[in-house]
């Protein structure tokens, strides 16, 4: 009984904020999905990023840990799907960066958080942090076909991760009212983001469904099947375990729909795989959870 | 108390700055949908997580809305006296006394200034602060008497489910209480960003008399919250609370009805802009006072 509890406080807030966004889009109300997005990126993630730095203190070791840890991950992923793309014979550009950055904010972030509170916030922001900044610069070089260096000093997540980091290494604070303006400003993120993925399901243009599905299925158990290979082999335990895992575990990223769209790689086949995905991860993540708790 | 006052007052201004310079910089915001996120879905998820999380009980909860109803009286006589005295349409400047900013500009305030406490005795005055302007305040806009906000309001719902929990002693269960504090987080920063793109595609003009009205509100709003809660016998956060609720400006959805029923919009955009900047400007003394 505790347990369902447990688990239901963890999965009923996502599966609710998500049900929000789906409503709305039935209801055919307009939702600016871009104008969310920019809010989002631009100023929530940042505020989100430094407020729980602020709040938790990481100890360098494990903090290090998880860093190593993410970063094999995302190796792991880029690898496995590089190679089924190739014996697939399928255009890199279209699916690379799909299969390599999972959805760790919108989903991963509110998971992690009520399942070990504000600790767990900062190890699976330190995950989705590594995510983004690859996601922005590896991602979309690959799916626009040039690398631009540049691109890196625009994205705002990656001052807030060089503030956060100097705060933990230097024990310094921000004053009260900066934290209180950026902790404020961070708690739009996750539930904008989580009723803005809800709103995108039914609004993307899905083809494709047969291919798409399995690409999604396969990230889906390739995510899960390397969060924990890389959880053992790093020696995890206790909440930065079940971190890795949970995070690596989840569904395709809405951002690879963005790219895909900006760049016209395949955007009715990725949007298949992140409703696809999505989907079968609302089904899969309480036993997940339960193998991790 | 400097930086105390510095940190209850600097996320407002920086939040509604941030719209502010979006508005200014000509990037697309769609009020509608924003106020929508932040009012039909923050708002109500806001109020339930606050009201159960603290366990506010009825009382206090009774308490609070009773004090700001006697507020809401006094600013009901101030603005009669007022438009009389100065000649102005009752169907645009009786509403303005009404109606204030309890929610974009008020919340935070008592956030801040008070904590989680602060917060769940601010949303007893917003409660009743929203359902006065959209009853009463509607009425007089419209012309006519309204009162479909009972069932069209989300936040009435949730305020009376909150009531059951808060009247019984039963706790939300985990998923409840995860969701609305979760969604709850969207409420107070997207209604203050909005209130910035807001005020930045306002025009103030027609001076004079817009003006001596502001000041008016503020002045009676302020002195009407400190006597109440000198009155009352209020202390701590009760007092703070119900002092920056009733100093608060023109709350801006009087714009939107103004626009609805082809009131005066100019004007009224004028005193909202006017009165949100000389209650900004203010904020640092009223903090001073309820601190």
């Amino acid at each position: 009984m505790e347990i369902i509890s447990q688990l239901s406080g963890i999965v009923v807030p996502v599966f609710i904020c998500v049900a929000f966004g789906v409503l709305w889009a039935k209801v055919g109300t307009p939702f600016d999905t871009g104008l969310i997005t920019s809010l989002v990126y631009n100023i929530g993630v940042p505020c989100l990023i430094v407020a729980t730095f602020q709040k938790v203190t990481l100890d360098p070791d494990a903090m290090a840990e998880i860093a190593l840890a993410s970063l094999a991950c995302y190796v792991s992923f880029t690898l496995l799907a590089y190679l089924l793309i190739r014996a697939l014979r399928l255009e890199t550009a279209s699916y690379l960066p799909a299969l390599m950055f999972p959805l760790t904010g919108s989903m991963g972030l509110p998971v992690s958080y009520f399942a070990f509170g504000d600790p767990g916030l900062a190890l699976a922001i330190v995950y989705f942090a590594i995510g983004t900044i690859g996601s922005f610069t590896i991602g979309s070089a690959i799916a626009e076909g040039k690398f631009s260096l540049r691109g890196v000093f625009r994205i705002p997540v990656l001052y807030a991760v060089a503030i956060a980091l100097a705060m933990q290494l230097t024990g310094l604070r921000m004053p009260e009212w900066i934290f209180n303006t950026v902790d404020l400003l961070g708690g739009m993120v996750i539930p904008a983001q989580l009723v803005a993925l809800g709103f995108s399901l039914l609004q993307l243009r899905v083809g494709g469904m047969a291919r798409s599905a399995f690409l999604g299925v396969f990230r889906l158990a390739m995510g899960v099947a390397v969060g924990f290979f890389i959880a053992d082999l790093f020696d995890l335990t206790g909440a930065a375990r079940a971190i890795v895992i949970i995070q690596s575990a989840m569904p395709v990223a809405v951002s690879s729909y963005l790219f895909a769209e900006k760049f016209n790689r395949q955007p009715a086949e990725v949007a298949g795989m992140v409703v696809v995905s999505t989907a079968v991860s609302f089904v899969t993540l309480p036993f997940l959870l339960l193998l991790v708790l | 108390m400097i930086l105390k006052i510095l940190s209850v007052i600097a996320p407002v201004f920086v939040c509604a700055g941030i719209g502010f310079v979006w508005g200014r910089t000509g990037r697309a915001f769609d009020t509608r949908m924003v106020g929508a996120l932040a009012l039909n879905i923050g708002m109500p998820c806001l109020a339930f997580s606050a009201l159960t999380k603290l366990k506010v009980s009825p009382e206090a909860f009774a308490a609070m809305a009773g004090a700001y109803a006697l507020v809401l009286a006094c600013f009901l006589g101030v603005g009669l006296i007022t438009i009389t005295l100065m000649r102005l349409p009752a169907h645009t400047f009786l509403p303005v006394f009404t109606s204030s900013n309890t929610g974009n500009m008020g919340l935070p305030l008592c956030l801040f200034a008070f904590g989680p406490e602060g917060l769940a005795l601010g949303i007893c005055i917003f409660v009743l602060s929203s359902v006065f302007s959209f009853t009463a305040g509607w009425s007089i806009y419209a012309g006519r008497v309204a009162a479909d906000v009972f069932y069209n309001n989300p936040l009435i719902y949730a305020v009376a489910v909150a009531l059951i929990f808060m009247s019984t002693g039963i706790e939300p269960p985990v998923w409840l209480a995860n969701t609305t504090a979760l969604m709850g987080g969207l409420a107070i920063p997207l209604m203050l960003i909005s209130l910035g793109v807001a005020i930045s595609n306002m025009k103030a003009e027609g001076a004079g008399r817009i003006i001596i009205v502001c000041v008016i509100k503020l002045l009676a709003g302020f002195s009407v919250g400190y006597a109440i809660a000198t009155i009352l016998g209020l202390d701590g956060a009760a007092r703070g609370v119900l002092i920056i609720q009733s100093a608060m400006p023109v709350a801006v959805h009087n714009y939107m009805f103004a626009q609805r029923f082809n009131r005066n919009t100019a004007d009224t955009a004028s005193m909202i802009l006017i009165s949100t900047t000389m209650a900004l400007a203010c904020l640092p003394l009223l903090m001073l006072i309820v601190l």
